[in-house]
């Protein structure tokens, strides 16, 4: 058994970390990014299973798929996966997560925003690919989207080049690539946050905190928290 | 004419909602009815002002489907488009049939389900009222005009990004008072401006107006009961009386105004409705201005006669707009935090200056309010309307 | 290719773009057609970032052009090198498909090089 787990198990490669950084919000509060580590995988499932039946702005399916990455990371089942986290005094606001497929390509998984409305998205995805760009010193990133607002942000904000030849393995539509010129002529009006994050504010980041399921529904619909009368 | 007084109101929380429209009038309605200390009995007639459920929601004929709804049946019903005025159009409609002693009490809402499209799409169907041949055809948006307009008055009197900024910073601190506000959050002058960190959190829209300096897409409704001044006396609160009213169209497409900065619509029907109530602007204390855009707000502020027109933007420097200032403007957050839920934004206005007068805005109460404004601008100020309101 | 044309009252002499039915200064309801002068100066512009849906460029200029009998022109600008002020031609080009439909208009391109 222990032999048919090693041939099931993707060999581990360590990759290099993605370095932590602050980002200032509108609102003024102080969003931490910094990779996720293994063993914070069940937290991270738990956090976002109650987004799987939230059709609102595709939601479920993102949900779903990060969910089923992250548990294969988890199990080891996926090969060389990331996922970077967003937290505000140590609360789960968004995550993102890819993988390498070589040491020139990099996959993008999915983005999830937990909390709306503070484009927290938007950084979040940006700081992916400043990882696979700056840190992996990948030459291409295959990025797909599911979602009306991920085309728009991504691949128009980006000006992502359009490759049908090539197949995204979450299937679906056509990959569209960015390169380092690409991510270079982007980078000053979509990567920001500062380096390296100061002790105390990395300290609130070190262990994560996940928001009530009530909460997280209501962040990410906007249903109403009661009715008014 | 017979007075005309408002003896209830009531609105939904506006933002992205799951009920649908008609489900959002209803709520908004029971609420303004329960207000009013009214029954579906003494509703004479409804007015509904909505402006794209047909486009939005392929629903048409709302009034009559809301009356059943209600069961108000007979009551006459009707559906009043003017664009984002629709809502004050919808009250215009029921002041002027109480004060002509046809009817004696009756319901206005209005409401809209935005959030039913994407945001292109919602964008889109905004557009779609701007001058076809001369405007649409080629991009234009209501968020262009208004940078084309704020690029213009901003290098005639010297209005910096910083000002759009300060509205926004103010909107949404009174937004985040107002447990009906889509937005209901504050936010920083660094996170928005100054850090470098804005440039994602607040890109650029149109520019030079940035997300900050539009109001969001909104789900939501609002309701209010307007009645014969002589017969509001039995009603559960102080009623709050029409004491003005002014309404006045321009030129449809922006460029072709003598002065595309003369917004001559707000300045006509703030003329009027201060007319009418035999005041001033000076005899205002709180006014709910049209902040589709931060630079609305400000010019608003000026045509309607509160400052000396391109001097808005000092007003907003010395904090004479803010909730303890001289004139609180948008205490409800505006358009900006409240949301704008098109055809809902007329009445929430009226909404809001009822509450403040009655003294029930909580958090965001205004101090000593007995006159209050409000102005509602429809396409890019071609049809506004204005009302002053007093009480008792 | 067909030339943008300005509409002159005939009783007060003002010029519309485009077509009026009626004068908007005297209410006259007889225009003459002319040629819109080669070369405008653009009043103010914007860089629109939120396009609707049927565009697929990331960006959209657009911006309103005076020219010197007066009648002004709102077109799609064919830069973002542009600013208040600057000496603009304009070119009749396709901007916009609508249902399929190509719809051409004003492109307004910086008079010198």
């Amino acid at each position: 058994m222990a032999d048919l787990e090693g041939i099931l198990r993707p060999p581990e490669r360590q990759l290099p970390p993605y370095p932590p950084k602050s980002i200032y919000l509108a609102t003024g509060e102080q969003m931490v990014v910094r990779p996720a580590v293994r063993e914070e995988t069940s937290m991270l499932l738990e956090a976002i299973a109650p987004l799987l039946y939230v059709e609102r702005d595709f939601y479920d399916i993102v949900a779903a798929r990060t969910f089923a990455e992250l548990l294969g990371w988890k199990r080891y089942r996926v090969k060389d996966e990331y996922c970077l986290v967003g937290l505000i005094d140590g609360q789960l606001v968004g995550l993102v997560n890819g993988r390498t497929l070589s040491s020139k390509v990099g996959i993008s998984y999915h983005t999830l925003a937990l909390r709306r409305g503070l484009r927290v998205g938007a950084h979040l995805f940006a700081s992916k690919m400043e990882y696979h760009i700056e840190i992996l010193k990948q030459k291409y990133v295959y990025i797909t989207a599911e979602s009306p607002i991920g085309f728009r942000r991504w691949m128009l904000e980006y000006d992502l080049i359009q490759r049908p030849d090539i197949p995204h393995e979450l299937g679906g539509v056509d990959v569209w690539t960015l390169t380092p010129e690409l991510y270079h002529a982007a980078k000053d009006r979509l990567v920001v946050g500062e380096r390296p994050v100061p002790a105390p504010l990395l300290k609130t980041a070190e262990t994560i905190t996940i928001p009530e399921e009530a909460q997280l529904v209501q962040q990410v619909t906007g249903r109403a928290k009661k009715r008014s009368s | 004419m017979r007075d005309v007084a408002i003896i209830g109101c009531g609105m939904t929380k506006f933002g992205r909602r799951e009920e649908d429209l008609l489900e959002l009038l209803m709520e908004a309605s029971l609420a303004a009815m329960k207000d009013a200390g009214l029954d579906h009995r003494s509703v004479d007639a409804v007015y509904v002002a909505n402006m794209g459920a047909g486009i939005l929601n392929y629903q048409t004929g709302v009034a009559s489907a809301l009356v059943d709804r209600l069961n108000l049946l007979p009551a006459p019903a009707d559906t009043v488009e003017n664009g984002p005025a629709s809502g004050a159009s919808a009250i215009k409609n029921a002041f002027l049939a109480i004060a002509s002693g046809l009817y004696d009490s009756v319901l206005v809402v209005g409401g809209e389900k935005m959030r039913a499209v994407t945001g292109w799409e919602a964008t889109d169907f905004v557009a779609s009222m701007t001058h076809r041949q001369g405007e649409y055809i080629y991009g234009v948006t209501l968020p262009s005009l208004a940078g084309m307009f704020a690029r213009l008055h901003m290098a005639k009197y010297g209005v910096k990004q910083e000002h759009l900024a300060m509205v926004a910073v103010k909107n949404h601190e009174n937004g985040a008072k107002n447990p009906y506000a889509h937005i209901q959050q504050a936010v920083t002058m660094e996170g928005i401006l100054l850090r470098p960190e804005a440039v994602v959190n607040n890109p650029p829209i149109a520019e030079p107006l940035r997300m900050y300096d539009c109001c969001p897409v909104s789900d939501g409704a609002a309701a209010v009961v307007l009645c014969a001044a002589e017969k509001a006396k039995d009603a559960p609160h102080p009623a709050v009386h029409i004491a003005g009213f002014g309404q006045a169209t321009d030129i449809h497409a922006v460029y072709q105004r003598d002065d595309p900065l003369d917004l001559k619509a707000v300045r006509g029907a703030a003329k009027a409705a201060f007319e009418m109530a035999r005041l001033c602007p000076q005899d205002i204390q709180v006014a709910e201005l049209h902040d589709a855009f931060t630079i609305l707000e400000i010019v608003e502020s000026e045509q309607a006669g509160f400052f000396p027109v391109g001097q808005g933007h000092r007003a907003l420097e010395e904090g004479a707009t803010r909730l303890d200032g001289k004139l609180p403007i948008n205490p409800s957050g505006g358009l900006k935090a409240r949301g704008h839920p098109v055809g809902a934004t007329g009445v929430a206005q009226v909404t809001e200056l009822v509450w403040q007068l009655r003294g029930q805005a909580g958090e965001r109460q205004v101090s000593q309010a007995v006159n209050g404004f409000c102005c509602n601008f429809g396409g890019f100020g071609n049809n506004v309307l204005a009302f002053v309101l007093s009480r008792e | 290719m067909e030339v943008p044309k300005g509409y002159q009252c005939k009783a007060c002499g003002r010029v519309f773009h485009p077509k009026r039915r009626f004068c908007l200064g005297c209410g006259g309801d007889q225009f003459k057609e002319l040629a819109l002068e080669k070369e405008g100066t653009l009043l103010t512009f914007t860089k629109l970032h939120a396009l609707t849906m049927d565009f697929t460029t990331r960006t959209l200029m657009l911006g309103i052009v005076e020219y010197p009998r007066g009648v002004r022109a709102l077109g799609q600008l064919s830069t973002d090198k542009v600013e208040m002020g600057m000496k603009m031609r304009h070119r009749w080009e396709k901007v916009r498909e609508i249902n399929g439909q190509e719809i051409y208009g004003l492109k307004f391109y910086p008079a010198s090089k």
